[in-house]
């Protein structure tokens, strides 16, 4: 399809993420898994039907395709609004506050999850940087859906909602780090000299949004103080947005810019009006971001992948669920049924995972090109699921767990 | 009464209440503006939700928890807080306490202790802005605006402990 995206594939893709959620309540499952099977199913159709004739091929010019720029545009536009609000919500402060107990339970959740991840690689015969992004993958939870679960479940007015929520915090900043140290690696490509200027170019910005953030406090206050709820959001979607952008012509992550942006505004008194006004605008592009992966997604690619992801689910699920569960029992010293439900509730991974498996997939080895974007596809949707189920039977799993006391 | 403070990231915050014995109410404040109610029995027992409030809807019934629109209890006295050190205080005026059958002019209220009796709820009426001839009555609710400090001094004198 040589023509852009009509209004009427955005239609259709708004329709197939719309049924993707009544399907999600319906079976009482989180969205993501259902809003990338929207996108598979909408990206079989829309290749499938190329060579067919009649009205399947009819149909097949009316969705979006797999090469659309539109969607891919949206699904970067979620990334963006992901981070950013990453880091609305990452304070220095909070960390600070709590920093024995949260630095324990996140340095124990990275040292228990990271190495398998990586380890996996290795063993598949992969280079160094392709599992050290494996282990980044298989790594990080999904606040997303970890913090919807717990809501929905009631447990965020109980005590093990303080160890999930501060490993999430961890792994928030973790994750930017990684994304930093990954787009260096892997978008700076090239021979040795470019990669190392480009690296500079990168680091540089990088400093220049630290410093934004460290000290613009102010700037960002003063930029938002506006009597006006369209212009407020404007202004705030065109700095995340700009800054962004302005780090992909660098060659650094959108992402990281995106998560610096946030933290910038995170500290002033807009904090409240930024969550309630944009988090409407992230979930319509996080909903496209989900969307664009499974769109782009080959079954043919996932299919090859099974055995890999087969270890990785068994072997991930069991490391998150030891760290969760030391995590509740020796850092937070909670009792044997609420530490399983630690255990459990982080299990869930989704989208940072399918973000670091984007972020990859422009890299010109066919490991990190067509693999682990498969791989983390697969992966997300088995984790999403499993994580979800493993919250509810909790308890019942902490009663077939013996409680050592 | 202790309450504790938590934050939720990517949540909002928590505030649990001591009640009697080891019961907790807690009140999840979204970020959204949502609030939820849980109730905790005792320490080690799961939080059961009790009721979601919408923003509006959580302000409103504050409100009226607060007792802004009805005051039941007219013997203890009750303050609502304007800002860091103002009050408005309903106090009830004891049958042994000097200003008893005096003219609000001759407490001098306002001068020694800085407050001022915006209004007298007496039986089932309520006199506004009452002027500085008005004599208090034994059993007469003095609403009255001031510092903190100065409506502690003020609880002293109508309940009859310390001499005016």
């Amino acid at each position: 399809m040589a023509e852009g995206t009509t209004l009427l594939a955005v239609g259709a893709m708004f329709l197939a993420l719309v049924l993707a959620g009544v399907l999600a309540r319906r079976a009482g499952v989180s969205v993501i898994p259902l809003y990338i099977v929207a996108g598979i199913g909408v990206g079989e159709v829309a290749t499938g039907a190329a060579g067919a004739s009649g009205t399947l091929a009819e149909v097949a010019t009316m969705v979006p395709q797999p090469d659309s720029e539109f969607v891919a545009l949206g699904a970067e536009l979620g990334i963006v609004f992901l981070l950013f609000f990453l880091g609305l919500e990452f304070s220095v402060e909070r960390l600070l506050a709590s920093r024995d107990r949260l630095l324990s339970a996140g340095a124990l959740d990275l040292a228990v999850n990271f190495p398998v991840g990586v380890a996996i690689g290795l063993v598949a015969g992969w280079s160094l940087v392709e599992a050290f992004v494996l282990g980044g993958v298989v790594y990080i939870s999904s606040s997303a859906v970890i913090t919807k679960s717990l809501i929905d479940l009631g447990w965020i007015a109980n005590a093990e909602s303080e160890p999930m929520l501060g490993t999430l915090v961890f792994e928030d900043l973790a994750i930017a780090l990684y994304l930093a140290i990954l787009s260096a690696v892997v978008l700076g490509g090239g021979d040795l000299a470019s990669a190392a200027q480009g690296v500079g170019v990168a680091g540089g910005f990088l400093l220049v949004l630290v410093a934004g953030v460290v000290k613009g406090e102010a700037l960002f206050a003063r930029y938002l103080a506006v009597d006006s709820n369209e212009l407020f959001v404007l202004r705030a979607v065109a700095v995340a947005t700009l800054v962004g952008g302005i780090a992909l012509e660098l060659g650094v992550s959108e992402a990281v810019a995106a998560f610096f942006v946030g933290m910038g505004f995170s500290s002033t008194r807009h904090l409240e009006a930024l969550e309630r006004l944009l988090a409407p605008i992230r979930d319509v592009f996080a909903a496209v971001f989900f969307f664009y992966i499974g769109l782009t997604t080959q079954l043919e690619l996932v299919g090859a992948v099974v055995g890999l992801l087969a270890v990785a689910v068994v072997l991930t699920t069991l490391s998150k669920f030891a760290s969760g569960y030391l995590t509740g029992r020796r850092v937070y010293g909670l009792d044997q049924r609420r530490s399983v439900r630690v255990a459990a509730g982080l299990v869930t991974r989704g989208e940072f995972s399918l973000i670091i498996a984007a972020l990859v997939a422009g890299a010109s080895s066919p490991v990190l090109a067509e693999t682990i974007p498969a791989f983390a596809v697969g992966y997300v949707l088995v984790m999403s699921v499993l994580g979800t189920l493993a919250m509810q039977y909790a308890d019942r799993i902490a009663d077939v767990i013996p409680g050592a006391t | 009464m202790t309450v504790y403070e938590s934050d939720l990231p990517g949540v909002g915050k928590k505030f649990e209440v001591e009640l009697d014995g080891e019961a907790r109410l807690v009140i999840v404040i979204h970020n959204t503006g949502k609030r939820e109610l849980f109730l905790r029995e005792s320490e080690d027992a799961d939080a059961e939700k009790l009721f979601g409030l919408s923003d509006r809807l959580a302000r409103q019934v504050g409100t009226i928890m607060e007792g802004a629109y009805f005051q039941p209890i007219r013997t203890d006295s009750i303050e609502t807080v304007l800002s860091d050190d103002t009050l408005i205080e309903w106090t009830k005026v004891q049958a042994d306490s000097p200003l008893v059958g005096k003219t609000l002019a001759e407490t001098r209220l306002r001068q020694e202790l800085g407050v001022s009796v915006v209004a007298i709820q007496r039986g089932g009426e309520t006199i506004e802005n009452p002027g500085a001839d008005t004599e208090i009555l034994a059993e007469d609710t003095l609403v009255v605006l001031g510092s903190s400090e100065a409506c502690r001094q003020l609880d002293g004198v109508v309940s009859g402990d310390v001499d005016g």
